[in-house]
């Protein structure tokens, strides 16, 4: 299994190297000058120049390239054009935001959403089935930022129970838990709609197979036959989609994080767009990759762990 | 393990202690992190706040009000001599520059530092503001004394403002640039100002203490905390409920109206503010004929406008030098050349230019609110008389970049300039003609390099800036600067329409020591006469 | 390795063997069966339908400004309140589903005829050829989609063709992974052996063998995708990287909303409604169609 891990890993690296490219070129691609957004409107031209040759944004790009890699390889993110603050270190501030907020939603998905999924599938084609199908249905329409200012309204504007925006002191875990509930609902009930959905539809397949069939035909209580065998082989099929939909929710993040100003990679990243910080952006680009990569790789492996039937080689 | 926790929670209590025993006066700016506290390199607001308490200049405004006289800051007293070429300033005795490291009681400022730090702001390649000090030479006499020996004599009006406290006019410590590196003195500054640097959590905060040795005597407030916060509603919530001072507010009437409204709570608008004038292209067509632009000067509404941006905060502004300067007009002296709205007027003007039906103009326009919300007014209204005006949004410094290279048909731009001089020069002299002046800056219009009126000369207004800049006689100058002010908008260069005030919000309980009525640090500035009652 | 999922293959209605009546009419009634297909449907097409007529529908125009009616809450005149420049919400939201539309399906649309040719070029040409294009699937899927779609519409810079372009790109990986599978299993089938035999071009064989086993599939994604794309569009709007405005989209009324959350809800909240239900619209219609398509996974 380790040995499938670092082959995973190493499979990924030409594929990261396509990634920064890409990301280096669509990066310089875009208008705006970091120097001018530094400077201001009232600098002269000449200053304007002076300070992007300083930055180094005069090189030939094919230099800039090499010394972005260079850096990565040393795991160097270099520092922002705009504040000459280590990406590093923005990074490092900003990322556990972030962490706690995905994990906190695909938390929340997996504790309503296997449940609720499970007990649709039994109560199939009755009330709570219908019901829970349409609400996981909307549950998935629903734009990560309007379910957000929905919430926001309703429980920070009218009833006042959480605070509308921000991360939450550091050092201060009730504070940083109030004002991680929002968001981090925000993102668990639009998982819980996703997970419900698949975790239904796996244990609907389970259910129709023979061993099923074979066990209740045994006289097995039905509590035993769901989840001694239904749930446990439905389980692959869920944290398959938990893995995928977790993709989906880092995307989710962004804009939630927008909408209750909360810091985090997704901010930092418009922010840094914002200003043409084009070192800031493209090893920000770079983290996101790897992180899509890691959940990747951690779905697969956990595969294994649920399943000991599946073999990595 | 466990006197580990206990140790622990000591040490938490202890910091938290050290924080809520001090006076600490905490600011929340419409940002989401610092950009650069090098003085001479500082522009957006929530630096220039930073910058504006951490250094001094050699004089400066008066705080809260810049139309008063300089006063002494670092310069006790300044001469100048017969043939106006020579500047002497002395230096106050006994101003020390904040500790750091190497230095930690500081030491105290010279002529050194100040030549350092005035040779730096020249620098084009270490200063925004290299132009200011073009054909000067910074000489220390002796230990207190700085001559600075110009080419051409400068009126006090011109000379003062750039050795006052406002961008290359801060003085730097000479050692502490030197042993910081200039990238490190960006996160780091080391100044003479009434509060030190001394810490930066990125996205987050700086925290500034009180200089204790700060020469116009230690500052009430044990310090001032800079949050960086650009979410509105978050810094709105932050205020209410006492986690900070000051606000930084949107210049947006809906939101000051609301914040009146609510007990304790105050709002601030202060000048100067900064001016919004619409530059017309007129080195290509459509702009290139005076009817249109006369008609476009007809059908602007500038009432509207300033109702959108909202009645509170911005005034209308009729001259392109504002009448707060030395060489502005007020709408009254400005009288007909205000092009009063009249649509029917301008219908007729575009009809007998050739276009009745009006024409489509494609114009680039910075996401800012700042920008993009009087700009949508200003298409609403165009198309009130058929001039169908197509926005492409584009990033703040995307948009400097694009009109610096002349893709606009016509150009807003909002900012404040020092003086009419650098407002005229850099807006409308000929060399700052954008792309092709001689030293290509912010001149849209192209006044002074095309025929702006068809009657086959070009106009141009450069005699009259260069007259007025070298006039040592204030009330000829003002003269001077008000003439070339009726020139562009008779040719309708410009269209000058609203002077917008900055907004803040504070706790009544934050008394910044001082009347503020207006301030070129863009916030409302903390000294070291600022307190918080209770 | 991964569990392997064998590839669905499009079986219009296998499971009627009810000679009387056409294959179209079967599916027809197959569909109509199909409650969600048909809410589904009947919303998208009012939808669609309110787009096309909305100078029809909407009371005021949806550009005009009246500032000094900004912020009115919605009452008589107008529905649903007044915006910071005092344009009626009602009538934006209105022609706000103009751009969703357009976007979401041209998109689609575009990333269709785009993902599916990559896919089934990759399948059926194999080699090199297969290896780039899945590759280059792979580190697009790599990013979560809000990602990517800032990241180009940065490069490309704001407008509405480069946001169905932008949008595009994020959905031919889709439709690249989707054509790729059954095309491999297709290649090898004795059909298509047969055509290639007789001398069928590869182009041929492609349109014409090919292409019509996977097209009911396509489909059937492509308005499940429509409801992403319109979701994806409604985000980038909202990070204000969609089309310039005055031009109303649901997106870019939601951004502007923000600041005034607090005191004038209703200038966000309703072109949001208005997002949720069409995008729901598309998903209720596509898990019908799919349903539909492949009665073994019907629920």
């Amino acid at each position: 299994m380790f040995a499938y891990a670092v082959r995973r890993i190493l499979i990924s690296i030409p594929i990261l190297l396509i990634v920064l490219t890409i990301v280096f070129i669509l990066v310089r691609v875009a208008p705006g000058d970091p120097a001018r957004a530094i400077l201001g409107d009232y600098a002269s031209q000449e200053a304007v120049d002076a300070l992007r040759k300083r930055m180094g944004l005069d090189k030939p790009l094919w230099e800039q390239y090499l010394e972005f890699l260079w850096g990565l390889a040393r795991g160097d993110l270099g520092r922002s054009l705009i504040s000459g603050v280590p990406v590093a270190k923005q990074v490092a501030y900003a990322l556990p935001y972030t962490l706690e907020l995905t994990f906190t939603g695909i938390l929340i998905g997996v504790i309503l959403g296997v449940p609720l999924g499970v007990y649709t599938a039994l109560k199939r084609n009755r009330l709570p089935d219908y019901l829970g199908r349409t609400l996981s249905l909307a549950g998935l329409s629903f734009p990560s930022f309007y379910l957000g200012i929905l919430l926001m309204l309703l429980f920070a504007v009218k009833l006042r129970l959480f605070p509308t925006m921000g991360g939450g002191t550091p050092g201060d875990p009730v504070d940083r838990l109030r004002h991680l509930f929002l968001p981090a609902l925000t993102l668990g009930l639009i998982m819980t709609a996703y997970i419900t959905r698949m975790s239904r539809s796996a244990m609907l397949n389970v259910l129709n197979e023979d061993y099923v069939r074979t066990a209740r035909a045994k006289g097995l209580h039905e509590a035993g036959v769901v989840f001694r065998h239904a749930l446990k082989n439905a389980l692959i099929p869920i944290i398959s989609v938990v893995g995928v939909y977790s993709v989906v929710l880092i995307g989710g993040s962004i804009m939630v994080e927008i909408v209750f100003s909360r810091p985090g990679l997704g901010k930092l990243m418009v922010g840094a767009m914002m200003q043409r910080d084009y070192i800031a952006l493209q090893s920000i680009m770079v983290i996101y990759a790897g992180f899509v990569i890691v959940l990747n790789l951690l779905t697969d492996l956990s595969y294994g762990l649920v399943d000991p039937r599946v073999r990595y080689r | 393990m466990r006197r580990f926790a206990v140790l622990a929670l000591i040490v938490c209590l202890g910091t938290f202690g050290a924080f809520g025993a001090g006076k600490f006066l905490r600011i929340a700016f419409d940002a989401a992190d610092l950009k650069t506290l090098d003085p001479h390199l500082a522009a957006a607001t929530m630096d220039r706040a930073v910058v504006d308490m951490v250094f001094n200049g050699l004089v400066r405004y008066k705080p809260g009000d810049i139309s008063a006289p300089f006063e002494p800051d670092l310069a006790t007293s300044w001469e100048v001599s017969e043939d106006g070429l020579t500047w002497t300033f002395h230096l106050r005795p006994g101003v020390y520059f904040h500790p750091f490291e190497g230095y930690p009681d500081g030491y105290e400022l010279t002529s050194e530092d100040v030549v350092y730090s005035l040779q730096k702001a020249a620098d084009p390649g270490r200063s925004a503001y290299a132009g200011e000090y073009t054909g000067m030479t910074f000489v220390a006499v002796d230990k207190y004394t700085v001559q600075v020996k110009l080419e051409k004599p400068l009126p006090p009006s011109l000379m003062l403002p750039k050795f006052a406290d406002y961008a290359g006019g801060f003085i730097v410590s000479k050692k502490a640039v030197e042993a910081l590196g200039d990238e490190g003195f960006r996160t780091h500054p080391v100044g003479t100002g009434p509060f030190m640097f001394k810490e930066y959590s990125p996205l987050e905060k700086v925290v500034l203490v009180a200089n204790p040795r700060y020469f116009r005597g230690k500052p009430k407030l044990d310090g001032v905390i800079v949050y960086y916060m650009p979410s509105l509603s978050a810094r709105e919530a932050a205020l209410e409920t006492g986690q900070v001072d000051i606000i930084e507010g949107p210049p947006e009437q809906p939101w000051v109206e609301k914040m009146r409204a609510k007990p304790g709570v105050v709002v601030d608008t202060f000048g100067p503010g900064e001016c919004a004038v619409l530059h017309f292209n007129m080195s290509k067509p459509p702009f290139d004929k005076l009817l249109i632009r006369e008609a476009v000067a007809y059908a602007l509404d500038r009432e509207e406008l300033l109702y959108t941006v909202g009645p509170d905060i911005a005034d209308p502004l009729c001259s392109p030098v504002p009448p707060l300067l030395p060489g502005g007009l007020t709408c009254d002296e400005v009288g007909p050349l205000r092009y009063d709205v009249d649509r029917a007027k301008a219908k007729e003007l575009l009809a007998k230019a050739g276009y009745p039906d009006g024409f489509s103009i494609e114009v680039v326009i910075s996401e800012r609110a700042e920008y993009l919300i009087p700009m949508q007014n200003i298409q609403a209204q165009l198309a009130e008389i058929g001039i169908d005006v197509k926005l492409k949004v584009v990033d703040h410094s995307s948009m400097h970049t694009l009109i610096r290279q002349d893709v606009n048909p016509m150009v807003l731009y909002v900012a404040w300039r020092p003086n009419a001089d650098v407002f005229l020069t850099r807006f409308y002299h000929s060399y700052s003609i954008v792309v092709t002046g001689k030293k290509p800056d912010t001149n849209f219009s192209h006044l002074g390099g095309v025929d702006a009126d068809g009657d086959g000369v070009i106009e141009t207004i450069d005699p009259l800036i260069e007259a007025a800049r070298t006039e040592l006689d204030s009330e000829r100058q003002v003269a001077l600067w008000k003439e070339a002010c009726e020139d562009i908008l008779t040719l309708v260069a410009a269209y000058p329409l609203y002077i917008k005030k900055f907004v803040y919000a504070r706790n009544p309980k934050v008394d910044y020591g001082y009347e503020l009525k207006s301030t070129l640090a863009l916030y409302p500035q903390i000294n070291e006469l600022t307190d918080i009652a209770g | 390795m991964r569990p392997r999922k064998t590839r669905r293959i499009w079986k219009g209605g296998e499971n009627t063997p009810d000679s009387s009546i056409t294959p179209r009419q079967r599916i027809l009634r197959t569909f109509l069966k199909n409650r969600t297909a048909v809410i589904g449907a009947v919303i998208a097409v009012c939808v669609a339908g309110v787009a096309i007529f909305s100078p029809l529908i909407a009371p005021y125009s949806p550009v005009r400004q009246n500032v000094r009616y900004r912020f009115q809450p919605p009452q008589g005149a107008h529905i649903f309140g007044t915006d910071f420049y005092g344009r009626d919400v009602f009538s934006r939201v209105i022609y706000g589903a103009r751009i969703s539309l357009l976007v979401g399906t041209s998109s689609v649309l575009l990333g269709m005829v785009l993902g599916t040719a990559m896919g089934m070029v990759a399948a059926y040409r194999g080699g090199r050829l297969e290896t780039l294009i899945m590759r280059a699937v792979d580190v697009m899927m790599s990013f979560p989609d809000e990602v990517l779609g800032i990241m180009i519409m940065v490069a490309l810079g704001s407008g509405l063709f480069n946001l169905i372009l932008a949008i595009a790109i994020l959905m031919a990986p889709r439709f690249a992974r989707l054509a790729y599978g059954p095309t491999l299993a297709l290649r090898e089938r004795d059909y298509v052996d047969a055509a290639r035999a007789v001398g069928c071009s590869d182009i041929r064989v492609l349109f014409r063998h090919i292409l019509p086993n996977i097209f009911g599939e396509v489909l059937v994604m492509s308005t499940l995708w429509t409801a992403t794309a319109i979701r994806l569009e409604a985000n980038l709007s909202f990070l204000g990287l969609g089309v310039s405005p005055p031009t109303p989209t649901w997106g870019n009324m939601i951004r502007t909303g923000l600041d005034h959350l607090t005191d004038a809800w209703w200038v966000s909240v309703f072109p949001g409604a208005a997002i949720l239900v069409t995008v729901l619209a598309f998903n209720m219609l596509g898990d019908g169609l799919r349903d539909i398509a492949d009665p073994k996974l019907r629920t």
